[in-house]
């Protein structure tokens, strides 16, 4: 099973090296971080903070819209393309195929991840300034954030077209990110629309857990500047992208099982 | 006594369209076997059900209804799929993947070692032709070349079962009969080849057996001898002519005459009285090059079992 799931997994990944995805990542991050010396110089004395904002920023928007673009292709090509069948008429179930596509895809928005990580550390202690424990934490919730949104990409594409697939993946992305404003605006909502509202974001992955900078967690205002959250909320958070991953991935396989392959 | 190859039972798959649900039968009760060992040719129109049915076979698609088994193992088996190779019909593989790496992914599928998928695929690619594109990526193989890639990772296992859907297909004379010469070489290594086609005349030079499907539906099967009726259709006779004789009375009641020069060729009916006609040749001066009887060919008898199919359905209330 391992071997079958590697064998997607190494395969997908592959094919990002092949269509030069991994080369559009490395200039995504050579851009963050011209831009990191150029509004570094504008905010004088500010050049740690800008570098840490723009790297971080710079992996959960480039890293969660690479992973909504390659995700929404990612089941719907195979079907589409018919190279699914050479494949699913080997011994492997579809489910198994189902997480090698999702470990591939992870395997590579993990390097996108990693390059952008790395680039921000580098810019970090050329300019003479530490990596404090907060940078590894928020490196690690934005990870988890960007392969919590290759789930959502990858469980619309079991079904739907990419357009329709990048459109429902993005909307879900956006709802996510904005949890704490769409519940404080529930709050002066009428009953309907604020009843609908907590429904919503009852159903929808609460990805605001994983870009926590900037606000008040647990009557502390947290920023990866100075106090962050504690290794035990990364954890939760982490379970959280864990939960949902594990349960879309597995509506992905049911939805993927029941279909046709004409 | 070892389970038949396949056995496909009342096989049944209704698709519904897209927009107003309306539904397509596709399969309407498909029932055959194939033994181990066979060469097995599944011929049919476009549209017949072929594809449909070596698919749900493959576990592509599921069945309405009916039930099918590879190898003793209900479709959709795992344990049958590990016997089975198959070459999809216009074979789509990773464009970007060599055609060792696609091997290699084949076998990793199967769950071969590293040594035994390397040894394995140097010898299809060699097999199969492929060894001097070995560093192209499939992106740049022509469609001849990308079938011999498909038939190269079919093989990977080393299968018991083959299935190939349009093995021909795309392939120019000289790699239809490599592909031909192969099925042959997979029987004669105790292998079960079960392939649908178009090209008739290469269902009747290799098949044990042969099932035509028309409409969704089986409308014959058994070997290409006992299809093929052995009663006389007619007698073809060639003649060289004096010059300037009339022909007028040579081509009364024939089938079908044509003339190039000198040359005479008439196909008279099988009731014909031949020896009359030869006397009669011979009296306006002719003279009998060659005698032929013609018997029910496949295509004959593909034709009429797909004309049947059709008036079939078209007289359903």
């Amino acid at each position: 099973m391992i071997g079958r799931i590697w064998a997607i997994a190494l395969n997908t990944f592959r094919e990002a090296v092949r269509i030069r995805v991994l080369y559009g990542i490395l200039v995504l991050v050579i851009g963050a971080n011209l831009m990191t010396l150029v509004l570094g110089q504008l905010a004088t004395n500010e050049e740690a903070r800008v570098t840490r904002d723009v790297g971080l920023a710079g992996i959960s928007l480039f890293g969660s819209l690479t992973a909504l673009f390659l995700g929404v292709f990612l089941l719907y090509t195979e079907v589409q393309r018919r190279t699914i069948h050479a494949i699913v008429s080997k011994p492997i179930e579809r489910w198994e195929f189902v997480i090698g596509k999702y470990l591939g895809m992870a395997l590579v928005l993990s390097v996108l991840v990693a390059v952008f990580a790395v680039a921000m550390t580098g810019m970090l202690t050329w300019q003479g300034f530490g990596v404090s424990s907060a940078i590894i934490k928020a490196l690690l919730m934005s990870w988890m954030e960007v392969l919590t949104v290759a789930a959502i990409a990858i469980f619309f594409s079991s079904f739907s077209t990419p357009f329709l697939s990048g459109i429902f993946a993005l909307a879900l992305w956006v709802i996510g990110r904005v949890t704490p404003d769409l519940e404080a605006a529930a709050r002066d909502a009428s009953p309907a629309i604020s009843w609908t509202t907590k429904i919503t974001l009852q159903i929808v992955p609460d990805l605001h857990l994983f870009a926590v900078s900037g606000r008040s967690v647990e009557g502390v205002h947290v920023s990866v500047h100075g106090d962050f959250v504690s290794w035990g909320y990364v954890g939760l958070a982490s379970v959280h992208g864990l939960g949902w991953i594990i349960g879309l991935l597995a509506l992905s396989a049911l939805l993927f099982h029941r279909r046709d392959f004409v | 006594m070892s389970e038949p190859a396949i056995v496909v039972r009342d096989l049944r798959k209704t698709y519904r369209t897209p927009f107003r649900r309306k539904k397509v039968e596709a399969l309407s009760g498909v029932t055959f076997t194939v033994e181990r060992g066979q060469i097995f040719g599944f011929v049919g129109p476009n549209g017949a059900g072929k594809t449909t049915t070596i698919r749900t076979l493959m576990g592509l698609i599921r069945p309405t209804a009916g039930s099918a088994a590879i190898l003793g193992h209900a479709i959709p088996s795992r344990d049958a799929r590990r016997r089975v190779g198959f070459l999809p019909e216009a074979p789509y593989f990773y464009d970007y993947l060599t055609v060792g790496e696609l091997l290699d992914l084949a076998g990793r599928l199967f769950g071969m070692s590293a040594a035994a998928r390397t040894k394995r695929a140097n010898e299809l690619i060699e097999k199969v032709g492929l060894d001097r594109a070995r560093s192209q990526s499939l992106k740049k193989f022509s469609k001849g070349m990308l079938q011999r890639a498909g038939l190269a990772q079919a093989l990977m296992n080393d299968p018991e079962v083959v299935v190939l859907d349009e093995p021909m297909s795309g392939l120019d004379p000289i790699g239809r009969k490599e592909v031909r010469d192969l099925i042959l070489e997979l029987r004669d290594q105790g292998k079960t080849v079960f392939f649908s086609t178009h090209i008739l005349s290469d269902v009747e030079a290799i098949t044990d057996e042969v099932a035509i499907i028309a409409r969704g539906q089986l409308q014959a099967q058994g070997s290409p001898a006992e299809l093929v009726q052995k009663t006389l259709r007619g007698v073809e006779v060639t003649v060289r002519l004096a010059a300037d004789v009339a022909t007028a009375e040579l081509e009364t009641g024939a089938e079908r005459v044509r003339r190039v020069g000198t040359e005479l060729a008439v196909v008279l009916p099988a009731d014909t009285d031949v020896d009359a006609w030869i006397a009669r040749a011979h009296t306006a001066g002719a003279k009998i090059i060659s005698v032929s009887p013609r018997h029910e060919t496949l295509e004959d008898l593909f034709l009429r079992e797909v004309a049947n199919a059709d008036t079939t359905v078209e007289a359903r209330p």
